[in-house]
Order: C-alpha cells, then sequence, then structure tokens
C-alpha cells in the first residue's frame, strides 16, 4: 500500500514553493504549445500540400516577375491542365496597419484549381465576372467588417495609382479555407484590371508576374512537366524555376532563415531551464524528508513504496503545471491566432501539440523526481532516522 | 527463559569510521522473555541503540544469529523484512518522528495502510489507540500543535495500533520533562500489564529503568549485568 495523501500532504506544507513550481510548468508547457504551433503552422503548408499543383518563379528570386507572355506558352506543355497568375500586390486598407495578403489573380482559373476555396458570403459568379471584383477571407472580411457589395479602398504601394486615388474593388464573394494550403486571410482580384490599369498608364508599378501556378492533369508526370518547363525559358529571356507545391511553400518558410530549427531550440531550452527549477524544488523537499522515509520504512513500508511516494510528489507537481499550461494554451489560442494571423493565418494549436505539452510535463516530473526518490528507496532505515531535517 | 521473544547469540555490529573499524555490539547472547518489560541501560556507545536497531529490523548484524518474534532476522531482507515489521514491532523514538503534516488520528492510522482493513476500520482502530493514550480530543491536531508529552502519547498509539508483540521504545523520556515523561512512563507499563506488549526500552534515566522488570546493562558492546525484579510493576510473570 502506497501513503498517497503524504504525496499532496507533503506538498501543501510549502504552498508558495509548490506554485511557483506549478506555475513554472504552466508557463514553459504554454509557451512550448506556442512555439510548436508556429512550427506546425509553418510546416503546414508543406505537409498538406497538394500533387497536382507546381510553381513556376523567376530562376533568379520571387521577387524578379515573370513576363505577362508565358502563360500562353506555359499552357502548350502536355500534362499542364489550367494555369492561374498570383501577382503581389501590397496594399493597405486606410492605414497601413491595416496590411493583408492581396493578389491579383485569374478569377476563374483559381477557383478551378484551389478547390480548397469555398465560397460562404455572396457569389463566385460575380468574383469571375466583373473586372473590379474581388473575393476576401472570411476571417479578414470579419475583422474589417466588410459586406458584399461594398468597395474596398486600398492604398498602394507597389502599384500605385496616378491619381493618388487608393484602388477601389468591389466585393462580390467571401471565402473560407477547407485545408491548411489556403488562409481565410486573403484578398484576390483580377490581374487583368492591375494590368489594364498600369497600361493605360493610370497606376505604375512593376509589369509581369510574380507567380505561375500549373494545375497538372490527372496522372501527368510532374518531373516531366517540371523539366519542360524550366527547358522552355533555359535561354530567357528570364529563366524559371519550377517547383512542387510542397517545396515551394518549404521555401517560403525558410526565407526568414530556419525559424523551426530555432523555435524548437527556444522550447527546448525553456525546458532546461524548468527541469532544474524542479529538481531543485524536488532535491530540497526530499531533504526535508529523510526523517519521514525513515519513519515510513520503520513501520514496515516498502523501500518501494517510499519510492513512489517521492516520484509521485514530483509527478504530481509537474502534472498539474503540465494540465494547466495546456489549458491557457487553450484559452489563449484565439488571441494569439489573432496576434500573428498576419505571419501565420493557419495558426491553431492541435491536439497533438497539447499532448507533447502534456508529456514534456510528466518527463520533467520523471527526470526531476527519480533521483530524490532513488536515493530515498536506497537510504538505510538508520541513517535516515538519524538525519537532521 | 521459557520462551524467549528475544534471543541473540554471538551478535557482533561493527562501524567503520576514518578508516578504523569499531565494534560496538562485541559476540552479544541475550535472551528476553515474552510479556516481559526490559530496560536497557548503559553509557553513550555502548551499543544500546545499535541493540535496538538490530532486534527491531532497521539494520543487520555482522555476525550473530537474531530470533525475534519467532523470526531469524539473518534470513529477511528488503521488503520481508518491512512486513516483519509491521506485524511484529511498534517503535516509539526520543524525538517522537511523528510524521508533521500529518494529524495525530492520520499518524496513528498511517501502519494500518499495510494491514488489510478498510478505512473505516482503520479510522475506528486509530481513534481507540488514541483513546487508550488519552488524546481523542486531540486526533484532529498536527505535531506542532501538541506538547512533547503528547506527540510521545500519539508515538505510543501510533507503536500499538496494528497490535505488535514487541514495543521498542529508544529513550522514549528523553526530550520529556518530569511530569510528561512519567506519563509516558505510566503507558508502557500498562501497554506491559494490561496489553501484555513485550516492552525493551533503552534509557539512561534510572527512574524510567526503574520502572522495567528487568534491567540489562551493556558496556562496550559486551553484556554487563542483568538485574531482575522479584515481584512487583514490571517483573517478569
Amino acid at each position: 500500500m502506497i501513503p498517497f495523501r503524504l504525496v499532496v500532504k507533503n506538498l501543501v506544507k510549502h504552498p508558495l514553493r509548490s506554485a511557483l513550481t506549478v506555475l513554472s510548468l504552466m508557463v514553459a508547457v504554454f509557451l512550448l504549445s506556442t512555439l510548436r504551433t508556429f512550427v506546425v503552422s509553418l510546416n503546414a503548408g508543406v505537409e498538406q500540400a497538394k500533387t497536382n499543383r507546381l510553381m513556376v518563379q523567376s530562376a533568379v528570386s520571387l521577387f524578379v516577375y515573370l513576363p505577362d507572355t508565358y502563360k500562353a506558352k506555359l499552357r502548350e506543355v502536355e500534362g499542364v491542365e489550367e494555369i492561374v497568375r498570383w501577382n503581389w500586390f501590397g496594399g493597405y486598407y486606410q492605414d497601413e496597419s491595416n496590411f493583408f495578403g492581396q493578389f491579383g489573380t485569374d478569377p476563374a482559373a483559381l477557383l478551378e484549381v484551389y478547390d480548397e476555396i469555398e465560397v460562404i458570403e455572396g457569389s463566385a459568379e460575380d468574383f469571375v465576372g466583373q473586372r473590379t471584383a474581388c473575393m476576401i477571407g472570411q476571417a479578414t472580411a470579419k475583422k474589417f467588417g466588410f459586406e458584399i457589395g461594398q468597395t474596398i479602398p486600398l492604398v498602394g504601394v507597389l502599384f500605385r495609382r496616378t491619381d493618388g486615388q487608393p484602388w477601389g474593388f468591389k466585393l462580390a464573394a467571401i471565402y473560407r479555407a477547407t485545408q491548411k494550403t489556403m488562409d481565410d486571410q486573403t484578398m484576390f482580384f483580377h490581374a487583368d484590371y492591375m494590368r489594364e490599369s498600369l497600361d493605360q498608364g493610370e497606376a505604375t508599378g512593376p509589369s509581369g508576374v510574380s507567380v505561375y501556378v500549373l494545375k497538372t492533369a490527372p496522372g501527368a508526370d510532374t518531373t516531366e512537366i517540371m523539366r519542360s518547363v524550366d527547358e522552355l525559358y533555359e535561354n530567357g529571356p528570364q529563366a524559371v524555376q519550377t517547383t512542387t507545391e510542397a517545396e515551394f511553400n518549404a521555401q517560403f518558410a525558410t526565407m526568414v532563415g530556419n525559424i523551426p530549427l530555432f523555435v524548437n531550440a527556444i522550447g527546448l531550452g525553456v525546458f532546461a531551464s524548468i527541469l532544474l527549477a524542479a529538481l531543485n524544488t524536488m532535491l530540497m523537499a526530499a531533504r526535508e524528508q529523510t526523517r519521514d522515509v525513515g519513519v515510513l520504512k520503520a513501520l514496515g513500508f516498502t523501500d518501494f513504496a517510499v519510492f513512489v511516494v517521492m516520484l509521485s510528489q514530483s509527478l504530481f507537481l509537474c502534472a498539474l503545471g503540465g494540465a494547466l499550461g495546456i489549458g491557457v494554451a487553450i484559452l489563449m489560442d484565439p488571441f494569439v491566432a489573432t496576434v500573428v494571423s498576419m505571419m501565420l493565418p493557419t495558426y491553431s494549436v492541435t491536439f497533438d501539440t497539447l499532448a507533447l505539452g502534456g508529456v514534456m510535463a510528466l518527463g520533467v516530473g520523471f527526470v526531476a523526481g527519480i533521483a530524490p526518490a532513488w536515493r530515498a528507496r536506497n537510504l538505510k532505515v538508520v541513517d535516515a532516522l538519524s538525519a537532521v531535517a | 527463559m521459557s520462551d524467549p521473544i528475544i534471543d541473540l547469540k554471538g551478535v557482533t555490529k561493527t562501524y567503520s569510521r576514518g578508516g578504523e573499524t569499531l565494534a560496538v555490539l562485541d559476540g552479544l547472547d541475550l535472551q528476553m522473555d515474552r510479556g516481559g518489560y526490559y530496560a536497557l541501560m548503559g553509557p553513550s556507545g555502548s551499543g544500546k541503540t545499535t541493540l535496538l536497531n538490530l532486534v527491531g529490523g532497521l539494520d543487520h548484524a555482522d555476525r550473530g544469529t537474531l530470533q525475534v518474534c519467532g523470526e531469524d532476522l539473518d534470513e529477511l531482507d528488503g521488503a520481508d523484512l518491512a512486513r516483519w515489521r509491521a506485524a511484529n514491532v511498534g517503535f516509539v523514538f526520543q524525538g517522537f518522528n511523528l510524521i508533521p503534516v500529518l494529524t495525530a488520528q492520520q499518524n496513528v492510522e498511517l501502519p494500518l495502510l499495510l494491514s488489510p482493513l478498510k478505512k473505516r476500520e482503520r479510522h475506528e482502530h486509530a481513534s481507540y489507540a488514541l483513546e487508550l493514550v488519552g488524546l481523542q480530543d486531540r486526533a484532529g491536531h498536527r505535531p506542532k500543535q501538541l506538547s512533547g508529552g503528547q506527540e510521545q502519547r500519539v508515538a505510543i498509539a501510533r507503536a500499538l495500533v496494528t497490535d505488535p508483540e514487541l514495543i521498542l521504545a529508544d529513550e522514549p523520556t528523553g526530550d520529556l520533562d518530569r511530569a510528561s515523561a512519567e506519563q509516558v512512563l505510566d503507558l508502557l507499563g500498562r501497554l506491559n500489564q494490561e496489553l501484555k506488549k513485550t516492552i525493551l526500552m533503552v534509557t539512561h534515566d534510572p527512574l524510567a529503568a526503574e520502572r522495567a522488570g528487568t534491567i540489562v546493562h551493556l558496556d562496550k558492546g559486551q553484556l554487563g549485568s542483568i538485574e531482575t525484579k522479584a515481584s512487583g510493576a514490571g517483573a517478569p510473570a
């Protein structure tokens, strides 16, 4: 029989010390969950990328535009079923802080190639059929209170109107993303509207296309298509680099460095620190309970029972801290998601991440408790009883 | 001696300190009768507490045989020895050694966790033990809320709650004032006389030793003399 009553009683004996240890675990688990969710969100686009989409960009850089004329030749490549242009717009709504992603695109092709886009308000037909129409993700629409039919003024940064006025886009559709390969934040409008404005001198800005997205036919050899496309423009005028969507997303995610490694290193660092704090707590507790260990053994409790009592204290503290940390991570999830929505629109803490936090907390409890518990187990009764607390 | 509860033959215990080996008990032969009340006396370092620890199964002898409560303690180890202690021996320590985070009731109940008793039965047994030592009204008090004498009486209640044959007391009055010491000694006397517990008590106090039926003197790890009362309290039956 294990005197589990002692586990809780001993922890309550030093409420401040126990509370601080629990709180430190709580913060650590919350941080770990948050940091890991960053990594998971960054990798989501890679892991869930569609295999039937290929990305064509400048071989020099993502920031070098490709000629508009490439679209026609790309359509002739065998195995290419549809093409969508993505043109980065980079404007803002009313104030520079009101930033969200905006792309000039080919609406009909976009909805065909990105079947994870589901129009939930307004009309896809209106978006496709009206030259100045736009479609916006539900999160952005909700954030700014956009309603179907209203004209959204966007101040262009890269593409400025020559009359000094903002661009006007009529909201025709609001969408939601059914997969993490798309987010709920982006605004799409007709690339042709922007192109025509530039051609007619109504606006200034770089001409060309940021990325061509190719939808491949079922059963098509994507490797062969990528090779064909790259060969097509091997000698200019602008060499291209064709990648799978997964490769493209991975490249995009690591543009500012190896974030997953950096974030994971911080998470591990936090846990290493907490482990030392928990270990210190348990060593102090074990030292104070040395005489109690002797009493328990003298009364007939086995070495194993004493071991369990000591280890349980550490596990209980850390499990409590871990559970609180998981609770905080769940409660804070919507808030954190809002804060990082521009950088990580798909941010959402997952069950796996929470479970990992719980396992890490228990791991800390085990590692911090095993040494004092083992010492207590091996302590001779007479030595324990003669210890000065 | 017709019915020894403690039977030691050639018991030797040595300690090493600073590279030097010190024989605390040196080939000790000793027998104690079931139901007796024994006081173990002798100067510091004579081996009293070491002997008590060996008899209580808290330590092992280097040589010799120890038969206590019908069990050869040399044959027992680890969990078996722990179970033997739980079933046969009650300990009363000089420093009381109550668990500070538990109430008097919970301290007394603690050894009963090792018994097959149900929760309600454990509670009843512990309450009865506290009643025997006159502390039923202090059941909910923590050790630091009790006087030294009360703490020791709780410790005695804890020692007897499992109804062991043998109660080992190491300087049970050493930390108490005279009045409290008398109460504790009265209690130990009652346990011996009324409940027929065998008591082995280490003490420096001649007045405490007077309560015992037999006084065993140790000197330098060897048996000195044995004084036995002819009759009266503590005398062998």
